[in-house]
C-alpha cells in the first residue's frame, strides 16, 4: 500500500517527518535572509540585538543600488520581449512545419540551456570585445536573449501541441485570413504558454549572473553582479535588505502567476 | 469555401514554415554557435597553434586535482539530492492536494528566488560565528564551531539546496504515473513494505530516478556561482577555474581549452540522458 496516502500506516509519520524537514530546510535561507534584513547586527548576529530599517534607507541612499535595479529591469524587460517574440515564431515553426531537422534544430535551439553557463559566458565575452559590444546594453540583451529562449520556447510550443489546431482552421474557412485566425484564436488559446514564457525568460535575465560577470563594465552592471561584488568584499546587512525586496519581487510575481492562471483557465 | 481559405489550410502542409526559424536560428546562430566554435578554436591557436593547452590541462597534477573535485562534488551533490528528493516526491505524489500545493508553493518559492540571495543566506548561516554553529554549540553537542563553509561540506549544501528542486519535481511526475494498484497486488501476495520498495516502487521509479540524477550530475558539474563562494579554495571546481583563467591570469588559450573538455563531457552526459528519456523530456525537465 506505498501509494496509497491513507494506509501508509507508521511509514506516513516518518515520510511527513522527513518531508516537513525538507519543506523547512527550503523556507530556511528565504525567511532567514528577511529577518536578518530587519535585524540591527552590523556583524549579521542573530537572532539580532534590536530590529531596524537602516539598511533599507542605507540601501536606498545608495545611488549604485537603485541604478544597477534600474538597469536589470530594463534588460530583463528587452530580453523578455525579445525571447517571447522569437521564440514565438520558432515555436510554430517547430510544432507547425513538416521540414525534415526539425527535432535537430529544436535540441540546437535548447542547447543554450544545458550547455555550462560559464562557457558561454567566455566565449560571448570573447566574442563581444572584437564586435565592441562589451559592457553594452545591447550585448547583454543579446546574450540574455540566448540564455532565455529555450524557457520561451519550452512553454509555448508546449502550450502550441496542445492547441487543436482544426479550431484555426475553421476560422479560417469561416473567412478569415490565416493571420487573422492565428492572432485572434491561437494566440488567446495559447497565452498561459505565452505569459509563462514572458515570466521565465524574465527570472532568467534578472537572476543571471555569470555571464553578466564578465560583460559587466564600471559603468553598466546589473543588480546580481552588484551583489556578487559586495558578497565578495563583505557580508554586510545591505544584501539582506536587497536580497529581501527580491525575495518579495519573487512571492509578487508567484502570486500575480497564480492568479493570471486562474483567471486565464476559466 | 473561399480560394484563399483553401490555400491557407493547404500552405500548412507544405513544407513551409521554416520561416518562423529565421529570427531564432540567426541569434542562435550568430551569437551562440559562432562564439562557442571561436572559443575552440583558439584552445588549439593561442599561443601558438597546437594541442598544447589540452597536454598542459591533462599533464598537471593541479588540474588533475580539479577535475576530480568537479566529479567528486557534483556525485556528492547528485546522491544527496537523489535520497533527500526521493521521500519528498513520494509524498507529493499521493497527499491531498491541499497540504501538496502548499508544498509545491515552498519548492517554487526556493527555487524562483535569486540565486544569489540563497547563496548569501547560507553564506551567512554556515559562517564560523553563524547561527547553525551557534545552535550547536548553544546546544552543548559542539564546543568549537565547525568549519561548514569553504569546503566540501558547503558546497554540498549550498548545491543540494539547489538541485532540490529539479530533482522532486519531475520525480512526482514519475511517482504519479505508477499505478497504485501494483503495490496493492504486491500487499495482497504477501509482500513486506519493504519487499514492496525494493521490488515494485524503486524499480518502476527508477527511470525517474536515472533522468533527474543525471540531469543534476551534469548542472552540478558546470556550476560557477556557488561552489565560488561556499566553496574553499583547497576544492575549486572546473567553471571557477575556467573563470578564474580568463578573468584574473587573462591565459584565453588555457580557459578555453578547459571550457571546451567541459562542453564535451556535459554534452556527452546529456546525450545519454536523451537516450534514457527522449529528447523533449530531457530539455523540459529543467
Amino acid at each position: 500500500m506505498l501509494l496509497d496516502y491513507d494506509r501508509l500506516g507508521w511509514l506516513k509519520v516518518v515520510l511527513l517527518a522527513f518531508t516537513a524537514m525538507v519543506a523547512a530546510f527550503l523556507l530556511l535561507p528565504v525567511v532567514f535572509i528577511v529577518l536578518l534584513s530587519f535585524g540591527s547586527s552590523r556583524w549579521l548576529a542573530f537572532p539580532p540585538p534590536g530590529w531596524t530599517l537602516k539598511w533599507y534607507q542605507e540601501l536606498f541612499a545608495d545611488p549604485s543600488w537603485i541604478e544597477a535595479a534600474l538597469t536589470s529591469a530594463r534588460i530583463a524587460t528587452m530580453t523578455a520581449i525579445l525571447a517571447v517574440a522569437i521564440g514565438l515564431l520558432a515555436s510554430f515553426a517547430l510544432v507547425r512545419g513538416t521540414f525534415r531537422g526539425r527535432e535537430i534544430l529544436r535540441g540546437l535551439l535548447l542547447t543554450p540551456m544545458v550547455l555550462p553557463v560559464v562557457v558561454f559566458a567566455i566565449a560571448i565575452y570573447a566574442f563581444f570585445l572584437r564586435m565592441g559590444l562589451g559592457g553594452t546594453t545591447l550585448g547583454f540583451v543579446i546574450a540574455h536573449t540566448v540564455l532565455a529562449l529555450p524557457f520561451a520556447i519550452i512553454p509555448i510550443a508546449t502550450a502550441l501541441e496542445g492547441f487543436d489546431k482544426s479550431i484555426e482552421d475553421a476560422a479560417i474557412v469561416c473567412g478569415a485570413s490565416p493571420l487573422q485566425a492565428k492572432l485572434r484564436i491561437t494566440l488567446p488559446s495559447i497565452r498561459i504558454g505565452i505569459f509563462s514564457a514572458a515570466i521565465f525568460s524574465f527570472l532568467a535575465s534578472w537572476d543571471e549572473v555569470v555571464v553578466a560577470i564578465f560583460m559587466a563594465s564600471p559603468t553598466l552592471q546589473t543588480l546580481p553582479v552588484k551583489i556578487w561584488g559586495s558578497l565578495r568584499s563583505d557580508l554586510t546587512p545591505v544584501i539582506a535588505a536587497a536580497s529581501s525586496l527580491l525575495v518579495a519581487l519573487t512571492l509578487a510575481l508567484m502570486v500575480v502567476t497564480a492568479l493570471l492562471r486562474r483567471k486565464l483557465q476559466t | 469555401m473561399s480560394v484563399e481559405a483553401q490555400q491557407g489550410i493547404a500552405s500548412k502542409r507544405i513544407p513551409a514554415g521554416l520561416g518562423g526559424l529565421l529570427p531564432a536560428l540567426t541569434l542562435i546562430g550568430l551569437f551562440f554557435v559562432v562564439p562557442v566554435l571561436a572559443l575552440l578554436l583558439r584552445s588549439v591557436t593561442d599561443p601558438a597553434p597546437g594541442l598544447q593547452n589540452y597536454a598542459a590541462l591533462l599533464g598537471d597534477g593541479t588540474y588533475a586535482r580539479v577535475f576530480f573535485n568537479t566529479f567528486l562534488v557534483a556525485a556528492v551533490v547528485t546522491i544527496v539530492t537523489v535520497l533527500v528528493a526521493f521521500p519528498v516526491a513520494w509524498m507529493l505524489a499521493i497527499m491531498p492536494p491541499a497540504l501538496a500545493s502548499v508544498l509545491f508553493g515552498i519548492i517554487i518559492l526556493s527555487m524562483w528566488t535569486n540565486l544569489l540571495t540563497r547563496t548569501y543566506a547560507w553564506m551567512v548561516l554556515l559562517q564560523r560565528t553563524g547561527v547553525i554553529n551557534r545552535a550547536l554549540m548553544g546546544a552543548g553537542i559542539i564546543d568549537q564551531p565547525l568549519p561548514l563553509i569553504n569546503n566540501l561540506t558547503g558546497v554540498t549544501i549550498g548545491m543540494v539546496y539547489i538541485m532540490l528542486p529539479f530533482m522532486i519535481l519531475p520525480l512526482v511526475g514519475t511517482l504519479r504515473a505508477i499505478d497504485p494498484m501494483t503495490l496493492r497486488a504486491a500487499a495482497l501476495c504477501g509482500a513486506s513494505p519493504l519487499a514492496a520498495f525494493r521490488r515494485i516502487l524503486l524499480p518502476l521509479s527508477l527511470p525517474g530516478i536515472a533522468a533527474g540524477g543525471l540531469m543534476v550530475f551534469v548542472m552540478s558539474l558546470g556550476y560557477f556561482v556557488t561552489p565560488a563562494l561556499l566553496g574553499g579554495t583547497s576544492n575549486m571546481m572546473l567553471a571557477e577555474m575556467i573563470a578564474q583563467m580568463i578573468q584574473s591570469l587573462l591565459n584565453w588559450g588555457l580557459g578555453s581549452a578547459a571550457a571546451f573538455i567541459l562542453l564535451v563531457v556535459t554534452m556527452a552526459l546529456y546525450a545519454l540522458q536523451i537516450r534514457l528519456v527522449g529528447a523533449r523530456r530531457a530539455a523540459g525537465g529543467a
